[in-house]
């Protein structure tokens, strides 16, 4: 297939993000690989926005071709709230800890029974 | 001289793109949390240098200042409070 | 566990490989602008429609500025969640930060960041950045004061009732502005056609309710973001 070479590190790295969610069992590691699917998908709609030769949506340059600046908003909002996120997904862990003495699914799983 | 940019910005497209897959996977990989931790902020750096030249300089300011600063520090204070760095390697 | 391994390891193959289908299945870029209508409206139109020059502003708090405010409740409601999970822990002030350079360190370099952050909010509508990016870096002034100086400094310095105050009254600042259009008779967040003033393009006065719309979302996230950081770090290590 002629995907474009960036689209492929986007599968790598959603596929890795995954990988890394569905087997670690560190909360604090499931939240690296959640970060990590998240950017795959960022760089999917950055490159998709752009065609060689683009330059920046900034008007005022002189400039005609320009690359889409829809996708550049839409990517803004998902850094961002993927930022929150995060943080919210942080503090959980953080009184998981608290509460268990653990951040390991498997331990806390034990002690919940 | 045309073709030589377009060779030049291929070749540095994919020098990131490489970088980018190998810190993500030293990200994972590594067993200690601190040391993952770490590389993820390398990945968003890396990720805001291909934004810039993907043209999305609004995108790749964010992604600097999120993924290398704020993320980070949050991830280091939860780390510091579990006090879980999940061994050494 | 090492089936389990492999089970996942062919799962996401597989759906690698989907993916991958679906993705030739786009059209190309060239294809994509130079026959969607919604990305040639906003190139040749954003100037006309909006007065700003940075179209991905002009895209994130005008056309889709509704979506803005969606997003602007998500980021509440986070630090919402964080605050109410660490409500009850007390002030643990361990901390009395760094070694004196560092301290003199941030004293030289802690007015450009703010400077800094001040500069890519209020300028969001002409050169990139804009309210999220600016109040991020302005969160993070927060967090290399409270590192530098310790958290009892940084508590002093802001307290958290007045970030409290400050993030409610951007959040509302911007509904403020954005009824402004329906008391005009015009729509909900509208902007030129409310009569806000176009001003010259590239001009820090332009581009109606861009500039104070980015002003009350760089605040709003610097606020929400600081008051996170504080709340996650004030509990006392175990």
């Amino acid at each position: 297939m002629a995907l474009p070479v960036a689209y492929w590190v986007v599968l790598i790295l959603f596929g890795m993000g995954l990988y890394c969610i569905l087997t670690e069992r560190n909360l604090i590691k499931i939240a690296v690989g959640l970060n990590i699917m998240e950017a795959g998908l960022l760089l999917f709609l950055v490159r998709m926005a752009y065609s060689p030769g683009d330059r920046a949506p900034l008007l005022g340059t002189g400039v005609i071709r320009m690359a889409d600046p829809i996708p550049h908003a839409l990517t803004l909002t998902a850094i961002v709230i993927a930022a929150s996120t995060t943080a919210l997904l942080l503090s959980f862990i953080i009184q998981i800890h608290r509460h268990y003495g653990t951040v390991d699914i498997d331990e806390i799983r034990s002690k919940m029974k | 001289m045309n073709w030589v940019i377009a060779l030049f910005d291929a070749g540095v497209i994919g020098v990131l793109l490489i970088f980018l897959v190998i810190s993500a996977g030293a990200a994972i990989a590594f067993r200690n949390v601190l040391n993952s931790v770490l590389a993820l902020s390398v990945f968003s750096i890396v990720l805001a240098l291909l934004f810039v030249i993907y043209q999305a300089p609004d995108a790749a300011m964010a992604e600097a200042v999120v993924g290398a600063g704020l993320v980070t520090a949050l991830f280091l204070v939860t780390i510091s409070k579990t006090g879980a760095t999940g061994g050494d390697g | 566990m090492k089936l389990h391994r492999i089970g996942v390891a062919i799962l996401i193959v597989i759906l690698s490989v989907t993916l991958a289908g679906a993705l030739a299945e786009l059209p190309s870029v060239e294809q994509r602008t130079s026959t969607s209508q919604l990305t040639r409206r906003v190139i040749d139109g954003g100037l006309q429609d909006t007065g700003a020059l940075n179209l991905v502003s002009a895209v994130l708090f005008d056309y889709r500025a509704f979506d803005t405010l969606g997003e602007a409740t998500v980021i509440f409601a986070a630090v919402a969640g964080v605050v109410m999970l660490f409500y009850q822990a007390p002030l643990h002030p361990s901390s009395i930060g760094l070694s004196m350079l560092a301290k003199r360190s941030l004293d030289s370099i802690g007015p450009f960041v703010f400077l800094a952050g001040m500069y890519v909010v209020l300028y969001g509508h002409i050169s990139p950045g804009g309210g999220f990016q600016g109040g991020v870096i302005l969160a993070t002034l927060t967090i290399l004061i409270s590192i530098v100086y310790g958290l009892e400094t940084e508590r002093r310095l802001l307290d958290p009732t007045f970030k409290t105050t400050l993030e409610s009254s951007a959040a509302l600042l911007f509904m403020v502005i954005a009824f402004g259009g329906i008391l005009t008779g015009e729509y909900f967040l509208s902007n030129l056609s409310a009569g806000f003033p176009r001003g010259e393009a590239g001009s820090l006065l332009s581009a109606g309710s861009l500039a104070p719309l980015n002003a009350a979302i760089g605040l709003k996230v610097g606020a929400g973001l600081a008051l996170i950081f504080y709340s996650m770090v004030k509990r006392e290590p175990e």
